[in-house]
């Protein structure tokens, strides 16, 4: 137990983001406000970037910028933070674009909910025929 | 909107917000931040104008052509700059061993190509958030 | 000059499309110099990727190594240009040629406006220059970015269509997507916490050296990475968006990504299992049974579900679905017989399909109606585009001389090398399922009793794309030796431990 709980508190950003990222997964499976999903898609990946970065993190490391002074200071790793200000932007551009959907599907469905678009479309295609 | 003081206090900060935005891409390669951050600062400079001033004045002030060929050109110019390295013999996005002088460690005008890489990418960026809030307003409207 | 050419082709290969993607909307208000310049692209990046392949060749399979910025392997970005990316590149550049060609002024009823059509292409573009950085990076990370850049460009494809249906799709799409890129992600960290390496060489040194004081991660790592581009290949329980996504999409477009993108995220899994993981850690973990297992169900699931549908472009997703299961089980007999099968199969069925679709695409675009029960009297009305289709078909089936055969025979020796009886049966019921849901496409198109109707074959562009499509399945079935070559050193080359 005394093991387990020190793990704990040495690896808690681990913990948080495993927490995290089942808090999104399951919002997205289970929700079906298309808003809520984003939200989901948006906090999962959160977890996966809180993952990366404390992965470069040493504790009281110092911000990664050369120091002339004192050269052997201890610095943390960028490059997992470079990494994720990728992945960051990545996620923005998957947002815009996913918000951008939802507003088309509100404009032709007129509501943004999964269940009641996919019965719309049921009776569209009844009605149509083909697409 | 029609709030006085929100309007001037906006074109009052507004500018420097820019300026900010501009200093943020200019430094990316000697301080935190960089093309991405400033860039955005940038971006949002103009969302706040639209926001504060209406869609009419945000939009004459950039216009979507204006937003197209900037973005487009942003992601030209980082091509450019890694095709230096080519014409110099060296492999693509090359930096210092395609010759190119590094400068003083610290300065603003050192890093190479960094810098010009980045004011490509900032332009870019800033473009990107430009285009991407104007397609979702004028798509509600 | 030339040898200056040679040193950057591995480079090029991807920049080109990327960068001319990043053009064509200062070029939108006239489509016929996008179109023209679209095509031009994608015939120069065709003979980019033949000269790559015929310099690796000559190097007698020896990969061409890169460095981005002259950075060497564990700082910076590596590319490496071996028989494994030749090959995919050489079907990536091959595939887009003819459906750039098909796309020309015929996007206007399922797109829309030159504006709309002009970004269709950027997206296009942006696909396939995802899809060759795909193939020739060697860096986990490089992966994960261009796996996103596919991934949306897929998804915008979808919603090109204007069409309500093509928004649904893509949304769908795009949530499941995007979960399954969180998962790559995550399992690229949980390689990059323990070895401290994102190029795949270094990694994989480092994995095989101290996995055993980890073995929880690594599980984790490689479930996390199946899971992902099991979601976004298409593998069978995680295949749901596939058939929605693309049926939806304008027909060009469904034959990228039916033909290309689903492989694309094959290809990453391919390279990071054998480049990072290794045949051996593979094996130790039982991955390989997995593999096998999910590529067997794959094969008769998609298949079956194919057999029920009704409307065109939905069971030819389907039959996609099963084709997947295809490259799985290959992937997972681990020897270089199925593997060589599989990855043959691989380029032969971006082919096939991508001929299929387009051919489906003339069809439906000029007859009004997706379903196959009202297709009679198509055969003598369309015969170009119904012949390109019937040859397509019998080669998806694996009849000999066209290309499917030769793939399928590969892993069928590949099976019998690994003595896995059920796979066997699996491989031959898929060829028979597959003949079960194709032929009667072409039986009601050549011998019901037609209506009168004024149908006709499209434009010449069209007729041109479609006659080089079926010109690959013949070529490739007839004369083999250099593609299957590639495979077979492909092979090789990801079970040899570096």
């Amino acid at each position: 137990m005394r093991v387990l709980l020190d793990e704990l508190m040495v690896n808690y950003p681990y913990f948080a983001a495993m927490i995290l990222f089942i808090i999104g997964a399951f919002t997205v499976l289970t929700r079906s406000n298309l808003f809520k999903k984003l939200i989901g898609i948006n906090i999962m990946e959160s977890a996966i970037f809180l993952m990366f970065i404390a992965a470069g993190n040493i504790r009281g490391g110092a911000v990664p910028i050369l120091d002339e002074a004192n050269p052997q200071t201890v610095c943390i790793n960028p490059l997992p933070s470079a990494l994720m200000l990728t992945g960051i932007v990545v996620s923005v551009s998957v947002t815009a674009f996913a918000l951008a959907l939802i507003i088309r599907l509100h404009q032709s469905y007129g509501t943004t909910d999964a269940r009641r678009i996919a019965e719309l479309r049921k009776r569209w295609h009844a009605n149509e025929g083909n697409h | 909107m029609t709030d006085f003081i929100l309007k001037r206090v906006a074109a009052l900060l507004l500018p420097f917000i820019q300026m900010y935005g501009l200093y943020v891409i200019l430094h990316g390669h000697v301080s935190p931040g960089g093309s991405f951050a400033g860039g955005i600062v940038v971006g949002l400079a103009f969302i706040a104008f639209t926001t504060i001033y209406g869609l009419k004045k945000g939009r004459a002030k950039i216009s979507e052509k204006a937003t197209a060929l900037v973005e487009s050109y942003g992601t030209l110019w980082y091509g450019l700059m890694g095709m230096v390295g080519v014409f110099k013999g060296a492999p693509f996005l090359a930096n210092k061993i395609a010759g190119i002088d590094l400068g003083e460690l610290g300065a603003l005008s050192s890093g190479g190509l960094i810098g010009l890489i980045g004011l490509g990418v900032g332009i870019r960026v800033s473009s990107t958030m430009i285009t991407l809030f104007f397609t979702m307003i004028e798509e509600e409207s | 000059m030339r040898a200056t050419i040679e040193v950057h082709l591995p480079v090029f290969v991807v920049i080109m499309p990327l960068f001319v993607a990043f053009v064509l909307p200062t070029l939108a208000r006239r489509i016929r110099l996008v179109e023209g310049v679209v095509t031009s692209t994608t015939v120069l990046w065709f003979l980019g990727a033949g000269y790559l392949a015929s310099l690796v060749l000559i190097r007698n399979g020896n990969p061409i190594g890169y460095s981005l910025g002259g950075w060497p392997a564990p700082w910076g970005i590596e590319l490496s240009v071996g028989s494994l990316s030749c090959l995919f590149l050489l079907m990536v550049a091959g595939v887009s040629l003819p459906v750039a060609l098909f796309a020309a002024g015929n996007m206007a009823h399922e797109v829309g406006g030159p504006k709309r059509i002009t970004r269709f292409y950027v997206l296009c573009l942006l696909l396939g220059g995802a899809l060759a950085g795909m193939a020739v990076t060697s860096d986990l990370f490089n992966v994960f970015v261009l796996v996103e850049v596919a991934t949306l460009s897929c998804c915008g494809l979808v919603s090109s269509r204007n069409h309500p249906l093509a928004a649904e799709a893509a949304f769908n799409y795009l949530i499941l997507a995007t979960l399954g890129s969180a998962l790559i992600l995550g399992g690229i960290g949980f390689l990059y916490i323990i070895t401290g390496h994102l190029n795949m060489g270094f990694a994989s040194q480092e994995l095989n050296r101290i996995w055993q004081e980890y073995p929880h991660v690594v599980w984790m790592a490689v479930s996390f990475l199946l899971v992902g581009f099991g979601v976004k290949s298409a593998l069978f329980p995680l295949h749901v968006w596939l058939p929605d996504a693309h049926s939806a999409a304008p027909s060009p477009a469904s034959a990228i990504l039916s033909g290309l993108a689903v492989k694309g995220y094959a290809i990453c899994l391919i390279k990071v299992l054998y480049n990072v993981f290794g045949v051996a850690l593979i094996q130790e973990l039982g991955m390989h049974r997995i593999l096998t297992l999910l590529g067997m169900i794959a094969i008769t699931a998609g298949s079956l579900f194919a057999l029920t549908q009704d409307k065109l472009k939905r069971r030819l997703a389907f039959s996609t679905v099963a084709q997947v299961g295809y490259i799985f089980l290959g992937l997972g007999l681990a020897n270089s017989m199925s593997l060589a099968g599989t990855l043959f199969h691989m380029a032969s069925h971006a082919v096939i399909k991508s001929g299929l679709f387009l051919a489906a695409g003339a069809i439906i675009a000029t007859t009004g109606n997706d379903r196959i029960s009202e297709m009679a009297g198509v055969g003598r009305q369309m015969p170009i585009t119904m012949a390109a289709f019937t040859v397509c078909s019998v080669s998806l089936v694996g009849i000999p001389l066209f290309s499917g055969f030769i793939g399928k025979w590969n892993l069928l020796l590949g099976s019998l090398e690994a003595g896995n009886r059920l796979a066997q049966a699996v491989i031959i019921l898929g060829s028979v399922l597959c003949a079960a849901y194709l032929f009667p496409i072409i039986r009601v198109a050549y011998f019901e009793p037609a209506p009168a109707a004024d149908w006709q074959d499209p434009g010449l562009p069209q007729k041109t794309a479609l006659i080089l499509l079926a010109a690959g399945v013949i070529l490739l079935g007839v004369a083999p030796g250099p593609f299957l070559e590639l495979a077979k050193r492909a092979a090789l080359d990801l079970l040899v431990m570096k």
